[in-house]
């Protein structure tokens, strides 16, 4: 299982890159492989707020629905619109091109619950 | 473990045991990774090794190779053992010729359906039945529960209650490792290429018997020197596919020997989920879902009639299917719809809406098949003509959806604003 460098992760499994006020996020490789063949992604809209943890996307596929939490609190800024045409790109590239959005970060002090690479690693040993 | 709900009904609950790998788990480990196996009917099984579209499009092109070993195979043998199957199965049996096969169901006193099953004859008085993994469990504690005299035969009085227990018939699985001899575990070889590949294993005149095999009938021949029952059956709609029942331990040889020969002419490894898409797209039922299940779906609505035999002498569950072939009003349909990027694929549950948008049925089985989804429904037979469009809901697929308004069921009747357009296509497809 994949774990990359450099990113914040959630319990839940999301991942969080952060540069300057802005949070970009995914779902990690264990989710993907979790979950199977992504066949459709319900991305939230541009311009709305959230509060952490709190479901702003669904991911399907050929097993199951997920929902994705918000993991951190702030606007969406941005969407990764090739999903609606790719949504397989969250199997083959959920660091990279399968992103799912970007967000404005409200409240830093939110990242703090976040884990590092080495936690998450820990935590997934757990699971 | 057994209790009784309505008059009749054989009410069986399987304490979950501990999962067995299939015997062909390494290979599966070495062709798809741990990741990619999942628990399915008590057995680790693979649910894909490249992808379920790859696989797919492999056994409508070329052929895939499906580990069935899961699936339960037993023998029933002795003197009696025709007669007890024509009983115990609604189609008939004792007419079938030696290399032949035939599908049918087993019943309770109820009607409600405990499997579906193909029956083998392999000689006068021996039978190879086989048995869906789920319920293998459950199948063989009923058939003892019959030959015990403990489970119920019919709802009224009927001369097969006393005579049933007496028949001679004796039920052994064929998997057992410790049966001495002739041991049969299954794997399908489906698709075009399917003989193109056998031929390269089998000589030459067992390799013409098998490419002139009629549907439904079984040969045994060598295959890679193995010893192999081969049947012109399958579960993905393939014209052309067969069935290999073959020592369990030389399971994996035989697996390897036939992917390493269809190599070349594009045979993959098909796991559980091309296994499923495969079926929907031709419109097979699985049980639990398109028979059986929370709908008790009875063979007659699933499009299988002429599988139940009404006019034998008896067969259990006989006079249930009798009422149930009068009057049924729901059917299982096969219907297409769209799958361009970026629809939403409809699921299990999801409501079918007739053109007022009331709902008139629900999705039972739905998956991607190429560039279409295609679901089998349940469906009022008064709106299931081919040709027909219908609308689907999406059900919440999630907590947030259902926070949102989105309806988490629908009854029959409600009225919904369907979300993707779709229309009754034909009950079966064959390739």
């Amino acid at each position: 299982m994949a774990v990359a460098q450099g990113l914040l992760y959630t319990k839940d499994h999301e991942w969080v890159g952060v540069e300057g006020d802005t949070a970009t996020m995914g779902i990690t490789d264990y989710a993907q492989e979790q979950l199977g063949e992504v066949v459709f992604v319900e991305l939230p809209k541009v311009g709305k707020e959230f509060v952490a943890h709190k479901e702003f996307a669904v991911v399907e596929s050929s097993k199951a629905a997920s929902d994705v939490f918000c993991p951190v609190a702030g606007r969406v800024t941005e969407v990764n619109t090739e999903l609606e045409t790719q949504p397989e790109l969250v199997n083959k590239d959920c660091y990279g091109e399968g992103w799912l959005c970007k967000i404005k970060i409200a409240d830093r002090a939110s990242l703090g619950s976040l884990m590092d690479a080495k936690k998450y690693e820990e935590y997934l040993k757990t699971l | 473990m057994q209790g009784s709900a309505s008059p009749g009904q054989f009410v069986f609950e399987e304490r979950v045991s501990e999962l067995a790998p299939s015997v062909l788990y390494d290979e599966h480990v070495k062709l798809a990774g741990k990741s990619h196996i999942a628990a399915f009917a008590g057995y680790l099984m693979p649910l894909w090794y490249s992808s379920i579209a790859e696989e797919h499009r492999a056994v409508r092109q070329s052929a895939g190779l499906f580990d069935c070993t899961h699936m339960g195979v037993l023998e029933v043998s002795g003197p009696d053992a025709g007669l007890f199957l024509e009983v115990v199965g609604t189609n008939k049996v004792q007419d079938l010729k030696l290399g032949r096969a035939r599908y049918g169901y087993i019943l309770d006193a109820a009607g409600t359906v405990l499997d579906d099953i193909i029956v083998y004859r392999r000689g006068q008085t021996r039978f190879m039945v086989v048995v869906n993994a789920a319920n293998e469990t459950k199948i063989r504690f009923y058939l003892r529960h019959l030959q015990e005299g403990r489970a119920v035969v019919d709802t009224k009085s009927s001369p097969w209650t006393a005579k049933l227990p007496k028949l001679n018939a004796s039920i052994q699985d064929m998997r057992d490792p410790n049966r001495s001899t002739d041991r049969r575990a299954d794997l399908a070889l489906q698709g075009p290429a399917c003989f193109d590949t056998l031929g390269k294993l089998a000589d030459g005149a067992a390799a013409s018997r098998i490419s002139e095999l009629k549907s439904f009938a079984f040969v045994e021949e060598k295959v890679g020197g193995i010893d192999c029952l081969i049947c012109r059956t399958g579960y993905t709609g393939s014209n052309v596919g067969v069935e290999l029942f073959v020592d369990p331990q030389e399971a994996p040889r035989l697996w390897n020997l036939i992917l390493e020969a269809g190599k070349p002419l594009g045979v993959l490894p098909c796991g559980l989920g091309s296994r499923d898409s495969l079926r929907i797209e031709a419109g097979l039922p699985l049980y639990g879902h398109e028979l059986g299940g929370k709908f008790r779906i009875s063979p007659f609505e699933a499009g299988y009639g002429w599988a139940v035999k009404l006019d034998k002498e008896f067969f259990i569950g006989q006079a249930a299917m009798r009422r149930v072939a009068e009057s049924y009003d729901m059917e299982v349909a096969r219907i297409e719809l769209s799958a361009a990027k970026g629809v939403r694929p409809i699921r299990q549950d999801d409501p079918l809406l007739d053109e007022k948008g009331e709902c008139v049925g629900w999705v039972l089985s739905a998956a991607k098949a190429e560039d279409k989804q295609v679901a089998l429904v349940y469906i009022d037979r008064k709106v299931a003509q081919e040709g027909k469009s219908l609308g689907v809901y999406y059900l919440a697929r999630s907590a947030s959806q259902a926070e949102q308004g989105r309806k988490q069921a629908a009854e029959k009747g409600q009225k919904l604003e369907a979300d993707l357009a779709g229309s009754v296509a034909s009950r079966f497809v064959k390739y």
